[in-house]
């Protein structure tokens, strides 16, 4: 099934995601026992676990026959994509100040 | 999580000239993008830096002038969001000017960034995840363990 790629925002944006990695983040959990803890279909709770996972916020791994979801890095790498994309904003436009202030005007 | 940015400066003109170019709407336009910046405490803001897609961010950043000192720092938050009306990042950006060797020592730092006011769960997540990889490695030892016994 076709999932719309959601940014990390977006797939944090989301109460019931934001739950699933907050009880992820106490516990590797399975499926079936993260989806023990909502109170929605199994379809749509495989459907937030597969935005989960295209993002890169959980890993899936198949133990004997459960599959067990693991929280992952990926998906904070969004954070420092921000950070970055600031930082080379700032570093852009203080060298425009900087131009301006000691190469073009008189002391 | 560390989430600061931080530049440094130094420009040969007194701390007043270079005040202007932090606080003047049509002097920060030459530098840094065109706005309806006040200098005053309260006022708010907007700077269009152009839309960055990837980062699900319209363009628009959405600020309110925190603190203003003449001559010595200058602080406003810096709010964006994807253009629906919600706000995905909350920062602040401060402007610290020091007097040095008959110039001005600029300091610029970019920080306080709340994402989506989860940054808590954030850090709880970064430290889980290191434990959760040890639940897994011990569980995938347990069955190991149980097929050698078997």
């Amino acid at each position: 099934m076709a999932q719309p790629t959601l940014d990390a925002f977006q797939v944090i944006a989301d109460p019931s995601r934001r739950q699933m990695l907050m009880l992820l983040s106490k516990d590797s959990l399975t499926i079936n026992s993260l989806a023990e803890n909502f109170d929605m279909s199994r379809p749509a709770v495989s459907k937030h676990i597969k935005i989960l996972y295209s993002a890169g916020f959980i890993a899936i791994q198949d133990i004997g026959r459960e599959r067990h979801c693991t929280l992952k890095q990926d998906g904070f790498n969004a954070l420092h994509e921000w950070l970055n994309y600031f930082d080379q904003f700032w570093a852009s436009k203080l060298k425009n100040l900087e131009n301006l202030l000691n190469n073009k005007l008189p002391n | 999580m560390a989430a600061r940015i931080k530049h440094q400066l130094f420009f040969r003109h007194p701390p007043s000239a270079v005040w202007e170019y932090l606080t003047n709407a049509e002097l920060m336009e030459l530098w840094l993008m065109k706005s309806d910046f006040q200098p005053v405490a309260g006022h708010e803001f907007t700077f269009r830096i152009g839309p960055k897609p990837s980062l699900d961010f319209d363009g628009i950043v959405y600020c309110k002038v925190l603190e203003i000192v003449p001559y010595e720092k200058l602080s406003y938050s810096w709010k964006l969001g994807p253009g629906d009306g919600t706000i995905n990042v909350d920062s602040v950006v401060r402007w610290e000017l020091q007097p040095k060797d008959n110039g001005t020592e600029l300091l610029l730092d970019h920080g306080d960034f709340v994402v989506m006011k989860n940054l808590a769960l954030f850090n709880g997540m970064q430290t889980g995840w290191l434990k959760n990889m040890q639940k897994i490695a011990e569980n995938l030892d347990a069955k190991n363990h149980g097929t050698t016994n078997a």
